[in-house]
């Protein structure tokens, strides 16, 4: 009889064996594959970039931010402004950006007292106005009723009486103020409930178009605090920011940001606010 | 010692030339039926040649069973390599009479012998294994031959050799030609199922399948010796797990695969 045990240990060792040469083979494969679609997909990354990399003043000067070693052959001038920019972050940037980038630490305090003085002139000039628009009303009151205390009036009066009736007819008013605030009111409720970004993201949203800039920066530092990686609140961040005047710090913001994440909405944007200061 | 019903079955594959083991295949009984009825033609001699382990041996020995009591044949199963002991055999076979020990057959006597026997007997000699034969042996074959009184049916295997043999004492004669070749997936799979079933083990037969035949005819080729080694060394392993290890195979309705690979490495054909 057959010494079994003695083949069953030789059976094992050709499994294994058998086993190695197939998963070598397998990984080889494997190998093969992702090597031939890498270097097609850097091909094609490269064929892009050529494409894409028609050097503009901000992307040079973004370059330059990202690698301070790397020497342009060629450099592209760059409009002054952006120059500053860069110049100011090249100063105040740690050569490490930390993979989970962070919005610049900026004074809220400092900025409320300078908010707070504009909004004092603002609420200067608007009593003004408010006191010159109270005026004209009464002295147009002044001038429509001018009616006998009598039963009957004059075919003029009741025109004039008519008329006002009228426009006070037609003047249906809807309070805009009051609904958004609702919108506002239940969405901060939301917010508070759940602590959720997107939130916070959507309020400030709603304060950016009612032209509420103070407010949708506010909310948008909110949302990218609790989620950094919602590139919506960099940006609204940036363009309350420039909204406010203080395109600096939204140019600052956006380039620290696009060196972390190469996006082509923030270079975009870049651009924009950029041209816009040339 | 315990037994165990693989004892019986691996005996069946016991590599033997045996009539009662003859498996008829549609292509092993083409050939037989070509050379049985070449044997009624003038023809002096008959070439039955293939690779070793393609069945002509058994082909041979059914030839010599089935026809020995209808004419006057004989087979020498062995080769007789000693020219002294050839030429005494074909003689002693041909007059039915025992030579002394002490004398030998005088070739041209037995020439002259044969002559006289013309056109009043035929006497068929089976020869196996004839690449045995020395070149002066195979000679006299053919003389003999040319008498028209003796016919032979020799086997050769298929070497480099056989064309030089067949060049040099055989190209001038009438003679049959019978090529054996290795058996095809389906026909080892009838002659497996046909051995097991004949010995009525119809459970076992069932348990091979086409996919355990085409495995086991990657490494035989289809040759007969081969596959029954394969098979006698597999229903021993068998034997061994009925006996030792019987939860091994307990409950098996399928040849294992394990067994078959463990028997493919026992003879070589795969190197752990």
């Amino acid at each position: 009889m057959i010494n079994t045990k003695e083949l069953e240990k030789r059976w094992y060792k050709y499994k294994t064996k058998s086993f190695l040469l197939l998963f070598s083979i397998i990984a080889i494969v494997i190998l093969l594959i992702y090597g031939g679609y890498y270097i097609l997909y850097k091909l094609d990354l490269n064929m892009d970039k050529k494409e894409i990399t028609k050097p503009t003043a901000v992307m040079s000067a973004v370059k330059r931010v990202e690698d301070k070693n790397i020497t342009i052959n060629k450099p592209m001038p760059i409009p002054t402004i952006v120059k500053e920019v860069i110049e100011k972050v090249e100063d105040k940037q740690s050569d490490i950006v930390s993979l989970s980038p962070t919005i610049p630490i900026i004074d809220l305090e400092s900025e409320k007292a300078k908010d707070i003085t504009k909004e004092k002139v603002h609420s200067k000039k608007t009593i003004k106005r408010k006191e010159t628009y109270r005026k004209k009303h009464i002295e147009k009151r002044k001038k429509l009723i001018r009616a006998k205390e009598s039963d009957y009036l004059t075919a003029k009066e009741l025109s004039t009486k008519k008329h006002k009736i009228l426009i006070k007819q037609d003047k249906k008013k809807i309070d805009f103020k009051r609904t958004t605030s609702n919108y506002m009111n239940i969405m901060k409720e939301k917010f508070n409930e759940n602590k959720n970004p997107r939130e916070a993201l959507l309020i400030a949203k709603a304060y950016y178009r009612a032209g509420n800039y103070k407010k949708s920066e506010e909310w948008a530092l909110k949302a990218n605090n609790l989620d950094k990686n919602i590139e919506e609140s960099w940006l609204l961040f940036a363009k309350s920011k420039d909204a406010l005047g203080k395109k600096k710090e939204a140019l600052k913001i956006l380039i620290a940001y696009y060196n972390q994440t190469k996006s082509a909405k923030v270079k975009l944007l870049i651009e924009k606010i950029s041209s816009k200061s040339i | 010692m315990k037994r165990s019903k693989y004892s019986d079955i691996k005996n069946i594959f016991i590599d033997t030339v045996n009539n009662d083991n003859f498996v008829e295949l549609e292509t092993t009984l083409f050939n037989y039926h070509i050379l049985e009825e070449s044997l009624d033609k003038p023809l002096k001699m008959i070439l039955l040649f293939g690779k070793p382990g393609t069945g002509k041996s058994m082909i041979l020995n059914r030839l010599f069973h089935n026809l020995k009591d209808k004419r006057e044949i004989h087979y020498f199963e062995a080769p007789i390599l000693s020219e002294k002991e050839f030429l005494k055999n074909i003689y002693e076979s041909i007059s039915s009479q025992s030579i002394p020990p002490n004398m030998r057959v005088n070739f041209d006597g037995l020439l002259k012998y044969c002559q006289k026997l013309k056109g009043k007997r035929e006497i068929v000699f089976l020869l196996d294994e004839c690449q045995l034969y020395s070149e002066a042996l195979m000679e006299k074959i053919r003389l003999l031959s040319d008498t028209r009184v003796v016919k032979f049916v020799i086997t050769l295997h298929k070497t480099e050799n056989e064309d030089i043999i067949a060049k040099e004492h055989f190209k001038t004669r009438i003679w049959e030609i019978v090529e054996l070749k290795n058996a095809s997936i389906e026909d080892l799979e009838i002659y497996i199922q046909k051995k097991l079933i004949k010995k009525g083990f119809v459970e076992v037969a069932n348990m091979i399948s086409k996919k355990d035949i085409k495995f086991i005819h990657t490494y035989t080729k289809g040759n007969f010796r081969e596959t029954n080694k394969f098979l006698y060394i597999i229903f021993n392993i068998y034997e061994y797990y009925d006996i030792y290890n019987p939860e091994k195979i307990s409950g098996t309705t399928k040849l294992s695969k394990k067994i078959l690979e463990m028997t493919a490495i026992k003879i070589g054909y795969i190197h752990d």
